[in-house]
């Protein structure tokens, strides 16, 4: 269904004013609209309007910037910015997650903000950025800014903590202390190599200093239950433990740790048993 | 409006092609600013101040092929033709990016680059050589 | 034998349109006047139809007509003639065409359809084809002759050859194993479309359609319109892949036919990707219970097959792939004995058309499966076995099929060396984690048309124009294959002639000479022969003006570099030279000829028994796969693949039909698999339907096998539907070899593959 208002906020103050004017309508946001598009195609929806802030100019919520905290990344950043941002390339997990979305011409187009608000349970990004312990920075139309740890902003499938006053800015990845060893990746699990929705995924970020001891870990399940989970249990469990020595014991209790925190479902792409049994031996294989 | 649509039923240039109309088969590739980008999912309002390239306009004004067009045609990357606009403006692009930063790319580069085109007739093979080529 | 330009690799001749943008499909035709026609479809797929309503839909405006199964007066499609344009009183499966609009745009047409109220009675469906087979259940088509004494068959097959008793008790091994293969589907790059043009005041109707066959596809709309033939005309735009979906004539068609009829103008229906899925045809789903036997040396002895197709609510020429399976268990490698049965069988399912292939990927799939199990039961090596039991060349097998020319065993023998498979028999994992391996198939297909219509034929028209300019009528079409540039390297080469001299017409059946159409792997060969048969022609007709212009005899003639030379003398003339003075000096005769062959393939007979083609095609196939073991994916790294093309004409185009056919076939062994529930398609999009991308394809390896078939142009013979055939089971084999399980289903999914390594590991049922 393709009929609907469109309302194109060049600035912040005109979004937020066109926040407030359709606050209460049935209003939705485009931005990279390659989720979107699909969507209003598929049901009616009757008097729509979409804010379409595909040609928003501001900073805040289009570039990639180091700050004292960490590097924020502005929520109308493309996948293709986020690849090209020497600043990010420090985190794989990040990077890998973000290559694995879709084309390169969905990529192009495709947003940070957009991946994180469609609030999938198989985000690739928004899986990714949990392990990273991200921060959404989230503007409401009164101009004001809160924020929300990334593994408490989705609240079920398709849905997060976002109100109707309010649009997701930017997300903030914290940085870390440099250091010696860097074990992270995203493994993400399809039927073929390229243009998948993850079957099941797993996003981990974990760093151990000259020793092999494990400083920092984060970890974050996608596809296997109605949100994207944070595995703080199997992350807790390898601090202090050294990566290099860890035991075959060590490795599958992670892995029973990273499963406690699946329910997944059977549907037409997968089955319920082989998302646990995958999710299982991936994150067993990440040492 | 669908920019996709703006291309083929207002302008009436027909080269960008409706293969799936949901973004996962790349036939209706164009350039936006250079950039390949699938017209299905592209609405029509946001060119404004872009430019926009279609196929078409690799030959515009011109005798000859573009290099990646006389690639493929050369390399028998072109079998019944349908997702092949989307292939050329998906090389098209890469082959640009790659050059502005002297880049040489590998094969697996390559068919990165194209995961997004879908082709039935070719196996793919051809086309990545024809790619290959232009490096 | 060394040539001129056969043999050499040779870019498409219309490749430079197809590649700016130029060519015109299907979807790109607008003529004055257009409308857009919609087609409303069932909302169950089993139900009694109560009434129609159209009234709030005829009144919106933009709407020019409205057709239901009552405004219009039309025969049944298909050779089993059940299948209704229109459905009146009974729905049958959900791609059931109710009624048709058109409309000044697409979306007023769409929304003319939510307009339309239909009352239905929904009925309890019959989605399983052993369920339809019952005694107490319903006749599911009212128009169905049924076959074999049960309403529900639509088509029954039996073939035997040998003595089955006697070639069991000489069996040291017997291996006995039901094999399930799904529905798939072409997912060809362009959907469905069809423009219809009816012009009111001379009463002719054109079809702008993407049919493969356009003289039957003339010659069966006449008579489900019930109009005269000669008044359609069927032109061919750029076909965006064919694959065999559109050997059949669909209800969308003459709909857009009637629709055109009725408002006297043109009408264009063009399918979304949606209903491309829903409403397209697709590969046969079949059920194969197969029990081969093999005695203490590894020789085959019998073969006894049962099958039940999935033939859904309407009968295709897809129920035909009975008669292609026929031959690869009768006829691929040597077998004494053979029993066939194959049952096509109607459900309210969606009907399955032909696709690429026709039956033989499944049969080969149950066949060569099963061959790797008795090799396994014999303790005997997977390449020895086969090799042992190849056929060769002058066979004439149990079947009645004559292996003039076969190249199977040099085929086994290149892709057994090539794929290091000695080095790696005793298998290898890269890791614990990956383990690699390699399994083999082989395939036997018509490379020279078959005889299923009463002419297998196809005509071709030659002029030469004043200029020296060669124009090739060919009944033959063109969908991506690349026939036409095939076609014009054969005359280059024979007259001596430039391509860039050379034009092919082959897209409008009121200009073109009649050729049954593209299936079969046929066109290299029967338009190739239809046209060496007319350029042989031209040759004469322009030597004999020769002689008369210079000093030289007919025998004398070469035809090399844009003239026509004596040998003896060296004395020549130029090819236009002579042209013009056989058109304008006496016997003033325009340079024209025309030639229609006819192969020499024969009907089979009642029992099936005969040379059904002009030549066959032998592949075989080795392939090397990774599986993981953690998440069951499986990687095909590298297929080998030796073929007997007879000739190779055109390396680029033959490497062309290889790739494609070979990644085609793997996303059927791996990842594609049409979802349905009670007869409804869970799956409709390429989101869901799991294409092979260029990340997921192997290295490809062809080895041509050049066996000389005589009766080819040039020694060429089809073949383009075997590289798809073998790649499948070869596949299957490789994981069976590497994991110890068996896959006996496809897709392997990685989470089947999962499965059936933890069943072993917990000492299950494999």
């Amino acid at each position: 269904m393709m009929d609907f208002n469109t309302i194109t906020p060049l600035t912040t103050d005109a979004l937020l004013k066109a926040m407030k004017e359709t606050e209460g309508n049935n209003v939705r946001f485009g931005a990279g609209y390659t989720d979107l598009i699909l969507e209003l195609e598929m049901k009616k929806e009757p008097d729509l309007t979409v804010i379409n802030l595909s040609q928003l100019v501001d900073d805040d919520f289009k570039s990639i910037t180091k700050r004292e905290s960490g590097i924020t990344i502005g929520s109308l950043a493309t996948m293709t910015d986020v690849l090209a941002d020497t600043n990010l390339q420090q985190f794989p997990v990040l990077i890998e997650a973000v290559e694995s979305v879709a084309s390169v011409q969905i990529r192009s187009v495709a947003t940070v903000g957009g991946n994180i608000c469609t609030a999938s349970p198989a985000g690739d990004v928004s899986c990714a950025l949990v392990a990273l312990d991200a921060a959404c920075e989230i503007l409401d139309t009164g101009g004001k800014i809160r924020t929300v740890p990334i593994a408490e902003f989705f609240t079920g499938v398709k849905t997060s903590v976002l109100k109707k006053n309010e649009i997701l800015r930017s997300v903030l990845v914290p940085h870390r202390k440099t250091t010696d060893r860097i074990v992270s990746g995203f493994i993400k699990i399809g039927n073929r190599n390229s243009m998948e929705i993850a079957l099941v995924s797993f996003a981990y970020y974990i760093l151990a200093d000259s020793n092999g001891d494990v400083t920092s870990s984060g970890a974050a399940i996608g596809s296997v239950a109605e949100t994207i989970k944070s595995t703080e249990s199997a992350c807790e469990f390898l601090m202090g433990k050294n990566i290099e020595h860890l035991t075959k014991t060590d490795k599958g209790k992670f892995a029973d740790l990273v499963l406690e925190y699946a329910c997944p479902i059977s549907d037409i792409r997968a089955s319920a048993w082989y998302r646990r049994q995958v999710l299982w031996n991936i994150s067993r294989s990440i040492f | 409006m669908l920019l996709i649509d703006l291309i083929r039923d207002e302008l009436k240039l027909k080269g960008t092609k409706p293969g799936c109309l949901e973004g996962e088969c790349g036939a209706c590739t164009v350039l936006i600013d250079g950039t390949a980008v699938n017209s299905c999912l592209y609405l029509a309002i946001n060119i404004h101040d872009k430019s926009i390239t279609t196929v078409e306009g690799l030959t515009d004004g011109r005798t000859s092929l573009d290099e990646v067009q006389e690639s493929m045609v050369n390399h028998g990357a072109v079998q019944c033709g349908f997702c092949t606009s989307g292939m050329v403006m998906a090389i098209k692009s890469f082959k640009d990016r790659c050059d502005s930063v002297n880049h040489v790319p590998d094969r697996d580069e390559i068919k990165k680059n194209l995961e997004g085109n879908i082709c039935r007739c070719t196996g793919y093979v051809k086309i990545i050589d024809s790619a290959e080529a232009l490096f | 034998m060394s040539y001129k330009i056969i043999g050499k690799p040779t870019p498409k001749l219309d490749a430079g349109d197809r590649v700016s943008g130029k060519s015109v499909y299907g979807h790109d035709i607008e003529l004055p006047g257009m409308l857009h026609g919609a087609i409303l479809r069932a909302k169950y797929p089993s139900a009694i139809i109560k009434s129609i309503d159209v009234s709030k839909a005829i009144k919106l405006i933009g709407v020019h007509c409205i057709i239901t199964a009552n405004d219009v007066d039309t025969e049944n499609l298909s050779y089993r003639k059940d299948h209704p344009v229109l459905k009146k009183g009974e729905v049958n499966c959900i791609r059931d065409e109710i009624a048709a609009v058109a409309a000044d745009t697409k979306k007023i047409a769409e929304n003319a359809l939510n307009l339309i109220e239909v009352d239905y009675e929904e009925k309890a469906g019959i989605f399983n084809p052993e369920e339809a087979l019952k005694e107490n259940a319903p006749r599911i088509n009212q128009f169905s002759k049924g076959d074999n004494g049960n309403k529900n068959i639509s088509e029954s097959f039996h073939y035997e050859h040998g003595d089955l008793e006697v070639e069991k008790k000489k069996s040291a091994v017997t291996v006995t194993r039901r094999y399930t293969l799904p529905k798939v589907t072409h997912a060809c790059m362009a959907p469905s479309n069809i423009t219809a043009d009816y012009s009111p005041i001379n009463d002719v109707l054109t079809l702008y359609s993407s049919t493969q066959v356009p003289f039957l596809y003339q010659r069966e709309i006449s008579q489900v319109l019930k109009i005269d033939p000669s008044k359609i005309r069927v032109i061919q735009p750029i076909i965006g892949g064919g694959f065999g979906s559109k050997l059949d004539l669909h209800p969308f068609e003459p709909i857009c036919a009637l629709l055109s009829m009725k408002t006297g103008k043109p009408v264009q229906i063009l399918f979304s990707r949606e209903e491309e899925f829903h409403h397209s045809a697709i590969r046969q789903s079949m059920v194969i219970d197969l029990t081969t036997g093999a005695d203490e040396q590894g020789n085959f002895t019998f073969r006894k097959a049962t099958i039940i197709k999935d033939n859904g609510a309407y009968t295709s020429w897809g129920a035909r792939t009975s008669f292609v399976m026929m031959q690869t268990f009768s006829s691929l490698y040597k077998v004494p004995a053979c029993v066939y049965d194959a049952h096509a069988v109607y459900t309210n399912n969606v009907f399955a058309g032909s696709f690429r292939g026709f039956g033989n990927p499944q049969a080969t799939f149950s066949l060569e499966r099963n061959i790797d199990l008795m090799a396994d039961e014999l303790g005997m090596d997977k390449g020895e076995i086969r090799l042992i039991n190849s056929n060769f060349p002058g066979e004439i097998t149990g079947q009645g099929l004559e292996y003039k020319s076969c190249g199977l065993k040099p085929a086994l023998e290149a892709v057994i060396k090539n794929s290091g498979y000695e080095a790696a028999k005793n298998g290898h994992g890269k890791s614990d984690r990956f383990k690699q391996g390699i399994g083999f198939a082989s395939m036997l297909h018509v490379g020279g048309g078959a005889k299923i219509y009463p002419s297998d034929g196809c005509g071709t028209t030659l002029k030469m124009d004043p200029y020296g300019f060669l124009t090739i009528l060919t009944g033959s079409s063109e969908i991506g294959q690349g026939s036409e540039t095939v076609l014009a390297m054969m005359a280059s080469e024979e007259l001596g002639i430039p391509l860039d001299k050379i034009k092919v017409i082959n897209s409008d059946t009121t200009i073109k000479p009649w050729d049954v159409g593209v299936h079969a792997s046929r066109t290299s060969f029967v338009a190739g022969n239809s046209l060496l048969g007319a350029l042989n022609k031209l040759k004469q007709k322009l030597g004999k003006r020769a002689t008369q212009l210079f000093n030289t005899t007919e025998e004398d003639l070469l035809f090399q570099n844009g003239e026509i030379q004596s040998e003896k003398s060296g004395d020549s003339l130029k090819i236009d030279k002579v042209v013009r003075a056989l058109h304008f000096k006496p016997p003033h005769e325009l340079c024209e000829v025309s030639y229609f062959y006819e192969p020499s393939s024969k009907f089979q007979d009642k029992e099936f028994k005969g040379n059904v083609s002009g030549c066959y095609a032998f592949a075989a196939q080795a392939v090397e796969v990774e599986v993981d073991t953690l998440t069951g994916k499986v990687d095909v790294l590298n297929v080998h693949v030796g073929q007997d093309v007879g000739k190779v004409l055109n390396p680029m185009g033959i490497e062309g039909q290889i790739d494609g056919g070979v990644v085609m076939g793997m996303g059927y062994a791996l990842s594609e698999e049409m979802i349905y529930e009670d007869g409804y398609l869970m799956n409709p999009t390429f989101h869901d339907y799991k294409l092979p991308t260029a990340r997921d394809i192997p290295e490809i390896h062809f080895y041509p096998i050049e066996t000389n078939e005589e009766s080819g142009p040039f020694g060429a013979k089809g073949m383009a539907e075997a590289p798809l055939v073998p790649t499948p089971v070869a596949i299957a084999n490789a994981v069976s070899n590497i994991l110890g399980v068996e896959i006996n289903s496809l897709p392997m999914t990685p989470e089947k593959v999962m499965r059936a390594i933890h069943d072993k590991k917990n000492g299950g049922e494999a």
